[in-house]
């Protein structure tokens, strides 16, 4: 008898178990105000169709907004472990990076596939504002909104997230063949597409860059004198003296293994702008200096505008530390006028007693990046004072 | 106004508690009178308790990084009078005959020596003609072979005669941008900076051999001379690479993680390889083979301490001498 009762007890709290899971995951009491209809699209977040708001928000209080658990990216790396690991590798895209995962996401329900905010274009161009969405040649993928036929959207091996080296994939749609023949009079192997071809879109027909360089605009010969594939560097310094003077100082950039320093920032032939500069300055810099990036890139206090690295430094050679545009008070004072006057005494008559070196505004600043506010390199209120002042 | 900091005390203990600034010591803000005393006793000895756990923490940590490194600071090769500093000190010469250091002091351009307990000897300004020197070496002659990066010229000084004669380099027909040099039985090895490549050159400037990387992208940034090796650097790669004399690469050494802007390197007498770190302003070291030792020094103005250093070299009674770049000195470590 009393395992009867037992039995018939056991099978009504299983019953009963169920009942309240099946009513946990149906009718969440999260939605007696949340409207579900806010939560449904072609697309719902897993946690979401199961009814487990719990798994991110904390139903009474909690340290981050919208009553999260974690931190935003923290916690979609609690289920998406793979892709903890995975996404720091090789280049990551600055969302990604800084953990913004909503920057292109929706936690909840998307009409996009990949529970993306909205098509993928908008997405992009969402932060990538200065792009425009039409030019008047404009490649088709771009003109389609597919950038993920190019881009990767988290990581990858390329510069510019590209899904393989620039030569690989344009020949991997347009063809080695129709290339050739399109590119009939071209005097070397075919490469370097994006040298002269802009991948989005141009002015000019072919997608060739709207600046042209101006011996190119005259022909090869102006450069290329047919003994050998490569223009050194004193070709450019025929024309370009100033920048030669610029090499010649303490530090320069000076330096390159293909054959001519040049290159390694600017395109030879065409451009975007007068510069013929091969990007961004933030993306040409990081080419080799993606240690200095790293570094600073966590820097409680940075100065504003600091991917503006010609702001301050000098591309081509300085006689300068760090190659900035003059001492550590000239850069400076450029902006902050006001400093300049007032301020701790500073410049060729005030010498640091440790070092007998001149006191600048980078004895006490490191714009690039600190722990201090106003990137002073100790605290402000003492630690800062005493390294000179040991009296105090 | 500093937060009061509650913290559980056995029954009539003291309730509230604040810390004093700076100290380290928690004094009473309020408690019941009767056990104030034996309290205040209480907090003394549990003060001191942790003052010794703290002091042999500090004592074991300082330990560890002691037993990591043995390098002591030594010496700084600068003028004495503030006014005279050097200004961005590019490179370090050492005449092992005579046993004196030369100091390339690019900002004012002009050459220093030093003997080797660091007292200054001779300042050469050339009469003034200098333009930007950056490296140096001191041939068999007497004469001096510099490295003027104003005038891209591989620039001899004749002492004797007074005279500075300027050279500009070619090696096939291509404009040589000379960066850092090395002199090795009547051989002058510079380093190409716009290459990246070391060239070898005779007495007369003849151009000799190409010492290459092969693919790297950026080519050298630093080289020495050991017995019949060339040890060169690529910053890029972040590798070390020993040539032969004949320009065969023998051997490559990753410096890896341990570095950001490696900018120079040295074999010490031990056959332990050290490598400059710009940024971080720190030395690493690797046995001979290449696996990570230890690191030391760090970022700052102070003594011992580096800002933008630029080369490393051993001197001849085995003391690793930095060149501090942007604290206008350079600094002589011992063991």
């Amino acid at each position: 008898m009393k395992r009867k009762w037992l039995g018939t007890f056991l099978s009504s709290f299983v019953v009963i178990l169920l009942m309240f899971t099946a009513l946990g995951q149906a009718d969440n009491v999260c939605f007696k105000c949340h409207k579900k209809a806010d939560f449904r699209a072609r697309i719902v977040h897993k946690p979401v169709s199961d009814g487990r708001c719990d798994a991110c928000h904390s139903p009474h209080v909690a340290r981050y907004k919208g009553l999260l658990r974690e931190k935003t990216d923290e916690l979609c790396y609690s289920c998406h472990r793979k892709e903890a690991s995975l996404f720091r590798r090789g280049v990551v895209h600055a969302p990604v990076y800084q953990g913004k995962c909503l920057a292109c996401h929706v936690p909840h329900a998307s009409d996009q596939k990949g529970l993306i905010k909205r098509t993928l274009a908008d997405d992009c161009f969402g932060c990538h504002k200065k792009m425009p969405r039409k030019f008047k040649y404009t490649h088709r993928p771009y003109s389609q909104g597919r950038c993920g036929v190019c881009h990767r959207p988290h990581h990858g091996d390329n510069q510019q997230l590209l899904t393989k080296r620039p030569d690989t994939l344009c020949i991997s749609c347009h063809g080695e063949a129709v290339l050739k023949t399109a590119h009939r009079d071209y005097p070397v192997p075919i490469g370097g597409c994006l040298s002269c071809h802009n991948p989005h879109g141009s002015s000019r027909k072919a997608l060739v860059r709207n600046v042209l360089h101006p011996p190119y605009k005259k022909g090869c010969r102006g450069c290329h004198n047919g003994k050998s594939k490569i223009v050194t560097i004193d070709v450019c310094f025929n024309c370009h003296g100033p920048a030669k003077k610029e090499m010649l100082r303490t530090h320069s950039h000076l330096t390159s293994r293909t054959g001519n320093s040049c290159m390694n920032c600017h395109f030879p032939h065409t451009g975007d702008t007068k510069t013929l500069l091969r990007g961004s300055q933030g993306q040409i810099c990081r080419t080799c200096h993606q240690g200095t990036f790293e570094r600073y890139k966590e820097s409680p206090s940075r100065h504003p505008d600091i991917d503006n690295c010609t702001g301050c430094h000098e591309p081509h050679g300085s006689r300068h530390l760090a190659m900035l545009k003059g001492n550590g008070n000239d850069v400076c004072i450029r902006c902050h006028e006001d400093q300049g006057k007032f301020t701790h005494p500073v410049g060729p008559d005030v010498l640091d007693p440790r070092t007998g070196q001149m006191v600048t505004c980078s004895t006490c600043h490191n714009p690039m990046g600190t722990r201090f506010k106003y990137q002073l390199i100790r605290d402000g209120k003492k630690d800062l004072c005493i390294l000179c002042h040991q009296a105090y | 106004m500093l937060p009061v900091a509650h913290v559980c005390m056995p029954s009539g203990g003291i309730k509230g508690y604040r810390p004093h600034d700076g100290t380290g010591i928690w004094m009473a803000k309020k408690a019941d009178s009767g056990g104030l005393k034996q309290n205040m006793d209480k907090a003394m000895r549990l003060k001191s308790v942790m003052s010794v756990l703290a002091f042999l923490l500090l004592f074991l940590n300082a330990g560890r990084s002691l037993a990591r490194s043995p390098w002591q600071w030594n010496l700084a090769l600068k003028q004495t009078k503030i006014k005279d500093a050097m200004v961005m000190p590019t490179a370090l010469f050492l005449d092992r005959e005579k046993g004196h250091y030369y100091v390339v002091d690019s900002g004012k351009n002009r050459l220093l020596s030093f003997d080797r307990t660091g007292k200054l000897l001779h300042i050469l300004t050339a009469g003034k003609s200098l333009d930007i020197p950056f490296d140096m070496v001191r041939t068999g002659d007497g004469g001096l072979w510099v490295v003027e990066k104003g005038r891209n010229s591989l620039s001899y000084i004749d002492l004797k005669a007074r005279k500075v004669t300027t050279h500009t380099l070619y090696y096939r027909g291509e404009l040589i941008f000379p960066d850092r040099i090395e002199y090795l039985q009547g051989t002058l090895y510079v380093l190409d900076k716009a290459s990246g490549d070391i060239i070898s050159y005779d007495m007369s400037l003849g151009p000799l051999r190409r010492f290459s990387c092969g693919r790297c992208p950026g080519g050298f940034v630093d080289f020495k001379l050991y017995g019949d090796s060339i040890w060169a650097l690529d910053l890029l790669q972040k590798m070390i690479y020993v040539l032969d004399l004949k320009g065969n690469i023998n051997k490559t050494i990753p410096v890896g993680k341990e570095v950001s802007f490696p900018v120079s390197v040295a074999v010490g007498p031990s056959g332990y390889i050290y490598v400059l770190d710009r940024h971080q302003g720190a030395v690493a070291v690797y046995d001979k083979d290449g696996g990570f030792k230890y690191r030391f020094l760090n970022a700052g103005i102070a003594q011992g301490q580096l800002y933008f250093p630029i080369e490393i070299r051993f001197d001849p009674w085995g003391r690793l001498c930095v060149v501090d770049e942007g604290n206008g000195r350079v600094e002589v470590f011992s063991r």
